[in-house]
């Protein structure tokens, strides 16, 4: 893609999420919707982090999306009605419960590693079952809409909130796009491409992929703390590895390794469920043969289906330490490694 | 105390049992294609519907035991060469989005097809009942079960070192490549690995729908403890499986009787203190079954 391309598709995107709320009424959906649109996006932004940028099967970030969800919903329900701080208590948890998984998971890589993460993913969601004088367990835990301040502050709704929380995606989307660019996002990326080759120039790749999953813990669990409000409700299905699948499910539909793919998989799979489970209660069917589809046909995603040809970046995938990656990665993987 | 206790390490044993064998299948189609089967538990419970609509038109525990297995891995067949063979050139997430979709459609179907409660499976009279040993009293079900997973797991293992087709599979989990090139179809042994593996998953389904109750997430519900019997186990090891097995069984069944809101949780606790001691699982080693 051209950078006058890109121009073009972050205006249409920008234009596009800021007069959301007034299209969806229009065409007879929620502003909530938006929201839920937004918030999805990113945990699937966080998905692909792992997924789309280091090459890890990150299949359990539902935990992170479900403990930021709590996190947030109880502190403001049993603590203190703060949405600013719920938010930040929200964030806080997930990316502890990153912090205290990863040691497990940087062990490991390719299938042990999406084995690993659905395992530990679902820890989270038997604590939220099984806990229930404290988190409601089956029947979940709801709450009221905190003032954005605490006290007498406004309390946001629909459109409001849906902007709120547009502002936070725009910086975490902003920070990310950022992050992928900067020394530390290359090495991932390189990390991706030939890991062996990574660790033969001297480069600890443990430590980045450690990193990494803090990094899309708290991305994750900062978007579970926003549904949480915005649903008024957490309840232990937003941790279940379903949950987790649907995420990285929303990575591929868009396109995975891109900017922009999580947001429009987000988008495809919320009003998609929206607008089925309003005809038909079975509309898992659907949405499943629509994962299977795309899995056997488009496998890189909508965004991914013009640039089949016309690849961006090399791609290899070697274990191979004696083949090079491209020469420019190379060099800024150096160039990040000194102080 | 040990009246207390028995039945409980013998349920223990019996989950165990349950776990080893769903692990075992997860390991085979793990081992030899890179594929996660997320579908895995949807096979089991799909057996156990099909095992449930034989018998209530009529047919015996056994019969439908055996139709109903071979029916849901035929199925498995079909489905691995329709669907999960063409992506074995890729990478292993897309197999693993795939039988996540899979399983999707097929909760719903069962949702559809026999309702979203539990259908009521009885065991058959022969087995029903309780049987004593010694001073202990415990239900005919659950020792048959134990049985007959033992007897399962044995064909498996006669199956997997006794006839050349085990042979060669053991093979193609260390080089499918020279195997091919030796003249092996390793296509027919994809096929054959993955009807293996959901025949297993079959056989648990209905054993389990007797003893667990059969609804729609049944397969599922056991899906989470055998992917930690794996990981225990160490990823392509037999006896890691079975070892694996029993130990989150008993865990879970012995927290049951003194902690029951922490049953689920100390599998967990379990897997850790595991991979902390020994990250590739307790048997784990690079290659499949030896």
């Amino acid at each position: 893609m051209t950078k006058f391309a890109h121009v073009i598709g972050v205006s249409v995107m920008g234009v596009l999420l800021v007069t959301l709320p007034a299209i969806l009424p229009a065409v007879g959906l929620n502003i909530s919707l938006g929201t839920t649109v937004i918030l999805f996006a990113l945990a699937a932004s966080s998905v692909n982090v792992l997924l789309g940028y280091t090459g890890l099967m990150a299949f359990g970030n539902a935990a992170f999306f479900g403990v930021g969800a709590y996190g947030s919903a109880l502190f403001i329900a049993d603590v203190n009605a703060n949405l600013i701080v719920g938010l930040l208590v929200g964030a806080g948890c997930a990316t502890l419960a990153a912090t205290l998984i990863a040691p497990f998971l940087i062990r490991r890589r390719g299938i042990y590693f999406s084995l690993l993460t659905i395992a530990f993913g679902q820890v989270f969601y038997f604590i939220a079952y099984r806990w229930s004088n404290v988190t409601g367990g089956e029947d979940g835990f709801s709450m009221t809409k905190p003032p954005l301040l605490g006290g007498s502050t406004p309390v946001l709704n629909g459109a409001s909130y849906y902007y709120f929380c547009l502002a936070i995606f725009a910086v975490l989307l902003y920070s990310l796009w950022r992050i992928m660019r900067s020394p530390f996002g290359l090495t991932l990326k390189c990390i991706a491409q030939n890991e062996a080759r990574v660790r033969y120039l001297g480069i600890n790749s443990d430590r980045f992929i450690f990193v990494a999953l803090i990094f899309s813990g708290f991305v994750a669990g900062v978007g579970g703390a926003l549904y949480s409000v915005s649903i008024a409700f957490s309840y232990p299905l937003l941790m279940d590895w379903h949950q987790s699948g649907d995420f990285v499910m929303m990575v591929i539909l868009g396109g995975v390794g891109t900017i922009w793919g999580p947001v429009l998989g987000a988008a495809i799979y919320a009003i998609a469920q929206n607008v089925l489970s309003s005809y038909t209660p079975a509309w898992q069917i659907i949405i499943g043969g629509m994962f299977i589809f795309f899995v056997l046909v488009f496998p890189k995603g909508l965004l991914g289906l013009g640039s089949t040809r016309r690849r961006r970046e090399p791609e290899i995938d070697t274990e191979d330490p004696d083949v090079a990656i491209a020469p420019a990665y190379e060099a800024a993987l150096l160039e990040g490694r000194q102080p | 105390m040990i009246e207390q206790l028995a039945p409980e390490i013998v349920n223990g044993i019996v989950l165990g049992a349950f776990f080893a064998i769903i692990a075992i299948g997860l390991s085979l189609i793990m081992n030899l294609t890179g594929t996660i089967n997320l579908a895995h538990g949807s096979f089991m419970t799909l057996a156990g519907y099909l095992a449930f609509t034989l018998m209530s038109r009529g047919t015996n525990f056994w019969f439908a035991l055996a139709a109903s297995a071979i029916c849901t891995a035929v199925i498995g067949l079909v489905v691995e060469r329709l669907l999960i063979s063409p992506l074995y050139k890729r990478v292993p997430l897309y197999s693993l989005l795939l039988t996540f979709g899979l399983s999707l459609v097929f909760e719903e179907v069962f949702r559809l097809i026999w309702g979203p409660s539990t259908v009521p499976f009885s065991a058959p009279a022969e087995l029903s009942g309780a049987t004593q040993i010694g001073d202990i009293v415990l239900p005919t079900y659950r020792l048959f079960i134990m049985a007959a997973l033992v007897v399962v797991m044995i064909a498996l293992l006669l199956f997997l070192y006794r006839t050349r087709i085990g042979l060669r599979l053991r093979g193609a989990v260390q080089d499918a490549e020279m195997l091919a090139a030796l003249g092996t179809n390793t296509q027919l042994l994809y096929m054959t690995n993955f009807g293996l593996g959901i025949l297993l998953a079959a056989i648990a389904g209905v054993l389990a729908a007797g003893l667990l109750g059969l609804g729609p997430t049944m397969g599922n519900d056991l899906l989470m403890p055998a992917f930690i019997t794996v990981v225990i186990g160490g990823m392509g090891s037999l006896a890691g499986s079975i070892v694996g097995g029993l130990m989150v069984g008993l865990a879970i069944s012995i927290t049951t009787l003194y902690l029951p809101a922490a049953s689920e949780v100390v599998m967990y606790i379990l897997m850790a203190i595991v991979l902390l001691i020994r990250p590739r699982g307790l048997f784990g080693e690079e290659g499949i079954f030896g």
